[in-house]
């Protein structure tokens, strides 16, 4: 999603460098004000990850893989005015210090993946976690939701700025963006979840936006002895449900009626309506949203947003069930299936003594991928220590 | 930690005329330049080849590989090809076109291809020689001098020294994946990768925090000591108003 030099037009890239620049300084003013002494290295460590985690590819579809964006995580763990500066900062390094993503697209880059993905991604979340109930389910349906937003939405946002500059028209581009997009979210939205989850069992003081009932037990990460989580209340749940999925209608519905009707336009003005009978990203089970033997269009295609957005809603539901009930299971420390809460203090010990990594051995048996056997050995010292 | 960490230190690679030249006047003038090349028009062919000849003459000076600059042009080229595909598309106000077969390429669409292309390589190439001959804390160092915000070099600092904490951690969660013939293929499995991120966070956290700690505890103030303080040079001075005067007459021109 990294847009290279020359690919936005002057008054493209001047217009979101300068709305990436305000938000840019506002963020640093906010970012800066609350700043204590475990923030910087907090920042810093966020920044190492989202660019290491980005450089992780995870597999969608028919072989292309999409990478982990980290907008929403950020603004969840840090907040969303320091997220907005990390994800900057990582943006900036990868400009210069990897080519990747131009440097007069870096201001339209910060936009969509800084502005839009990490500061929208996050009024998406507090939205959903308003309207959603205060359960674990709730929290985790609003983390999953709002991340798959984020990439979804800011992969349209990547495509307008395309076709604002010229570059690619946006009939083609805005459909070919996000419906790869919507499926490299769920990704997102998994990975976001899970680390969460991981990080909220072993160290909730590290998360700026917890659930609801872990602010109460900030720090301890004991046994959940709450009643949130269990069961959802039906009603709630379910009317939760209702708005997330008129959320997402109002979200999809532009791209489902927008993207053929773009297509035929062109088609037929450019006379090949043959060849645009087999558009190249006809790999969607709901290709160009509508369904077969409806004949209404537009019935068709409101059936088929209705249809993708139940589909989805399923997924996040999913999502949210799945780490809303582990949680409790994976705070307790003996029985800890994923992440072993660990310490600062003790950790120490442990390497400076010579033992065995047994925290380290603890923290990589999470379901998957086992016991590291390289642990097991001494490790190299590395150049920040 | 031996090798490989190729990501961000490829400054490490030897030492020349470019490589001493003060990281400030490299900034400004390797940004410089593929700002001026972004806007120039696309039908200066000539333009971008000049452009392109003086990146290829600093590279020439800094002994650096051209396989390094070949590797970081081959990114963007997903993204050429995204335009590319979209070629036929282009040009409904006319302007000239070419049949391929059954397709009509039309030259607006070449023009917007030649356009993108010409320009990410000339930004590719001014950033990978930057990045490439100059010390990632040298670099710090000159974007401070430049006024960028303190908190954001202070954060680019840190990032830079965790980096290498969590790439190295993440190979080895990587080797044991592979080990245990995990390849993460298909989407279900984003769960697995979610769980190799979350403990990847949480040990190099942990870690960060106690490096960060130690540091606080030896008089750590938030300004990193630089062993020798920046200063502009003769060789500094040529080199900006070299570069300047020739951008500037290719861009007049053009």
């Amino acid at each position: 999603m990294h847009i290279p030099d020359g690919f936005v037009n002057a008054p493209t890239a001047l217009a979101t460098g300068a709305v990436s620049l305000g938000a840019v300084t506002l963020a640093l003013r906010r970012a800066g004000r609350n700043l204590g002494e475990r923030t910087v290295p907090l920042l810093g460590v966020t920044a190492a990850f989202v660019f290491a985690a980005q450089m992780l590819n995870f597999p969608v579809a028919a072989g292309t893989s999409g990478h982990f964006l980290g907008a929403v995580l950020a603004a969840v763990l840090i907040g969303p005015w320091a997220a907005v500066v990390v994800m900057t900062v990582v943006l900036a390094v990868q400009a210069v210090g990897m080519a990747d993503g131009g440097i007069t697209a870096l201001g339209a880059n910060v936009f969509n993946m800084a502005v839009v993905a990490g500061l929208g991604g996050y009024l998406a979340f507090r939205v959903l976690k308003a309207v959603l109930p205060r359960s674990m389910t709730g929290y985790f349906a609003a983390v999953a939701a709002s991340s798959w937003l984020s990439v979804v939405v800011s992969a349209a946002v990547v495509s307008l700025e395309l076709a604002a500059s010229g570059t690619v028209p946006l009939s083609v581009s805005l459909a070919a963006m996000t419906s790869v997009h919507m499926i490299i979210g769920l990704g997102e939205a998994l990975i976001t979840s899970t680390v969460l989850a991981a990080v909220l069992a072993s160290r909730p003081d590290l998360v700026s936006s917890p659930p609801a009932d872990a602010a109460t037990r900030h720090g301890t990460g004991g046994p959940a002895g709450s009643p949130f989580g269990r069961r959802g209340r039906p009603a709630g749940f379910v009317l939760g449900a209702v708005v997330v999925a008129l959320a997402l209608a109002v979200l999809v519905a532009p791209f489902a009626s927008s993207a053929p009707d773009g297509l035929e336009r062109v088609a037929a003005d450019k006379g090949f309506g043959q060849a645009a009978r087999e558009p190249i990203w006809r790999f969607s089970p709901l290709t160009e949203y509508s369904l077969p033997g409806i004949a209404d269009e537009r019935l068709a295609t409101s059936l088929a947003g209705l249809l993708g957005v139940v589909a989805l809603l399923g997924v996040i539901l999913l999502v949210g069930r799945a780490f809303g009930r582990s949680r409790p299971r994976v705070a307790r420390p003996d029985t800890a299936p994923g992440l072993h809460p660990m310490a600062g203090h003790e950790h120490t010990d442990h390497r400076h003594s010579g033992h065995t990594h047994r925290h380290h051995v603890h923290v990589t048996d999470a379901p998957g991928t086992g016991p590291d056997p390289d642990h097991l050995h001494e490790e190299p010292p590395g150049p920040a220590r | 930690m031996s090798g490989a960490h190729h990501f961000l230190t490829e400054a490490q690679y030897g030492d020349s005329l470019v490589h001493r030249l003060d990281p400030r006047v490299k900034i400004m003038g390797l940004m410089g330049l593929t700002v001026v090349s972004v806007s120039t028009p696309a039908d200066a062919v000539w333009a971008f080849a000049s452009y392109l000849g003086v990146l290829l003459f600093l590279l020439g000076l800094s002994r650096l590989p051209l396989v390094l600059v070949l590797r970081r042009v081959a990114l963007v080229l997903p993204f050429i090809l995204m335009v590319a595909v979209f070629l036929p598309f282009f040009g409904r106000a006319g302007g000239g076109g070419y049949n391929v077969g059954s397709v009509r390429i039309s030259g607006a669409g070449l023009l917007v291809l030649w356009n993108v292309t010409a320009k990410a390589t000339v930004g590719v190439t001014a950033m990978t020689l930057l990045a490439s001959t100059t010390s990632f804390p040298e670099l710090v160092a000159g974007l401070e001098r430049l006024r960028t915000p303190r908190l954001f070099t202070l954060i680019v600092s840190f990032m830079y020294r965790y980096s290498f904490l969590f790439v190295e951690e993440f190979r080895r969660m990587r080797r044991a994946m592979e080990a245990r013939n995990f390849q993460g293929r298909w989407l279900w499995q984003a769960g697995i990768v979610g769980h190799m991120v979350s403990s990847l966070f949480l040990r190099s956290y942990q870690r960060g925090e106690r490096v960060y700690l130690a540091m606080v505890s030896r008089g750590y103030d938030g300004s990193m000591r630089a062993s020798a303080p920046l200063a502009l040079r003769r060789a500094d001075a040529a080199f900006i108003t070299g570069l300047a005067t020739v951008l500037l007459a290719v861009r007049i021109t053009a």
